[in-house]
């Protein structure tokens, strides 16, 4: 085989993450990326084609029988969407509801179905004259039409103006976190949003240049208190939006 | 099962479980359940913890069956990737250094495709097989383990008494050899 060129950092990156050699730090960071950059998701696609055909020398082992009833009862549970009700706003909250894949899922399903209850028109914010406003409206990362969060910017006041839309009280043990990723790609934390509710976050000086157009706004849902970490979250990945100018 | 539906099979079951078709369902299971419970259990190397995540996987693929898009992937790969990644997120929370000793040989079966496989596999198999068995046989090794094992590069190292900066540059410079291979 002829000498490869290296792969570039963040090919190689997204190919560790599809191969599944990287720490849990590492995985939340790739799933934010992923839910962030379409063209790192994409390479991080590629590389789960390229690999996943080694699963085909694995030999079949069939699960229990029993096990079975076990999916088909927890899908009862679950299943009552209206599954043929193709309104955008049902679509919405299916995607939604499946957008989170990580060790978390259950909790996000909780908030999915609080989702489903706030089931209502977006909030318009009004942002008070003058500066260069940005704003995000914060939905799905399959880019369902519904929002679940809406920020904007205040250059002047220095603070995020920030609506949730889910309904409070459907998931007490756990909290959404904003945060900001700009191109540099590493996550921000700006605060808790508490849900259904308006309100305004001061954003720190050294936070100002993240927030800027382009920079992706990204909610996850975390343990009481936000993300154990600084620099990641460390929940699942439940909403996106890109900062625009108004 | 797997080898006896084809991969259209496959996609015109999943349009019919994002349409919330239940029997469409169980029948995506019986062709695919034997596969993913290998991929669980190669990486859990518990039964009881794979069942419970295969269970996650069929609720999972339920849900999110209108996210398929069968332009971009095929039905076994989308289904595999959430089989091996909750497998993954359940073996990291016991820790970064889960497997770190070996709970077998780090010769694994898997490495050696049967003849039978072979037979039946689609070439996209056969070529990715050729351009694995064309890297040296310890970059090689460390990469069909790490997938089919899903530790990190932490448990790698130690596993293989090497420091992990080694470990990671054998497995990145085979990760674009192989890339270029299969490109070829």
């Amino acid at each position: 085989m002829s000498e490869a060129a290296d792969l570039t950092e963040t090919e190689a990156f997204a190919a560790e993450h599809a191969l599944g050699v990287l720490s849990s730090d590492e995985r939340r960071q790739a799933e934010a990326r992923m839910a962030a950059e379409p063209a790192f998701a994409a390479q991080v696609e590629a590389w789960r084609e390229r690999l996943t055909p080694m699963s085909d020398g694995l030999a079949e082992i069939p699960p229990p029988h029993a096990l079975w009833q076990r999916i088909e009862r927890s899908l009862g549970a679950n299943d009552n969407l209206g599954r043929n009700d193709n309104s955008a706003s049902a679509r919405g909250v299916r995607f939604w509801r499946g957008a989170s894949v990580g060790s978390l899922a259950l909790a996000a399903a909780s908030l999915a179905a609080a989702v489903m209850l706030a089931n209502r028109p977006p909030v318009v914010i009004h942002p008070p004259a003058g500066g260069q406003l940005l704003d995000a409206s914060l939905v799905s990362q399959s880019g369902a039409p519904v929002p679940l969060f809406v920020a904007a910017y205040d250059p002047i006041r220095k603070a995020l103006i920030v609506t949730s839309l889910v309904t409070p009280g459907n998931d007490p043990a756990h909290v959404h976190e904003l945060w900001v990723i700009p191109a540099d790609g590493k996550p921000r934390p700006l605060g808790i949003i508490a849900p259904g509710k308006t309100q305004e976050m001061p954003m720190p000086d050294k936070y100002l240049p993240a927030l800027s157009a382009g920079s992706a706004l990204a909610v996850s849902v975390e343990p009481p208190g936000g993300s154990p970490k600084v620099d990641a979250p460390t929940g699942p990945i439940t909403a996106v939006g890109k900062l625009a100018k108004i | 099962m797997a080898s006896a539906t084809t991969p259209e099979q496959l996609a015109q079951l999943m349009s019919r479980v994002a349409a919330g078709d239940r029997a469409a369902l169980r029948q995506l299971y019986d062709a695919t359940s034997a596969k993913l419970f290998a991929v669980c259990l190669r990486i859990l190397s518990d039964r009881e913890e794979a069942e419970d995540v295969l269970q996650e996987v069929y609720v999972t693929i339920w849900r999110r069956a209108d996210r398929f898009d069968g332009a971009r992937a095929s039905v076994m790969t989308w289904a595999s990737t959430i089989a091996r990644n909750r497998s993954i997120d359940r073996l990291r929370a016991r820790g970064p250094m889960a497997y770190a000793d070996q709970v077998e040989d780090l010769e694994i079966a898997d490495g050696a495709v049967g003849a039978e496989a072979l037979l039946v596999s689609a070439g996209e198999q056969q070529r990715l097989h050729r351009c694995l068995s064309e890297l040296d046989p310890r970059t090689e090794k460390v990469i069909r383990t790490a997938f089919f094992e899903g530790v990190t590069y932490e448990a790698l190292a130690r596993r293989m008494d090497t420091p992990l900066g080694t470990v990671k540059s054998w497995v990145r410079r085979g990760l674009a050899k192989l890339k270029g291979c299969l490109a070829t």
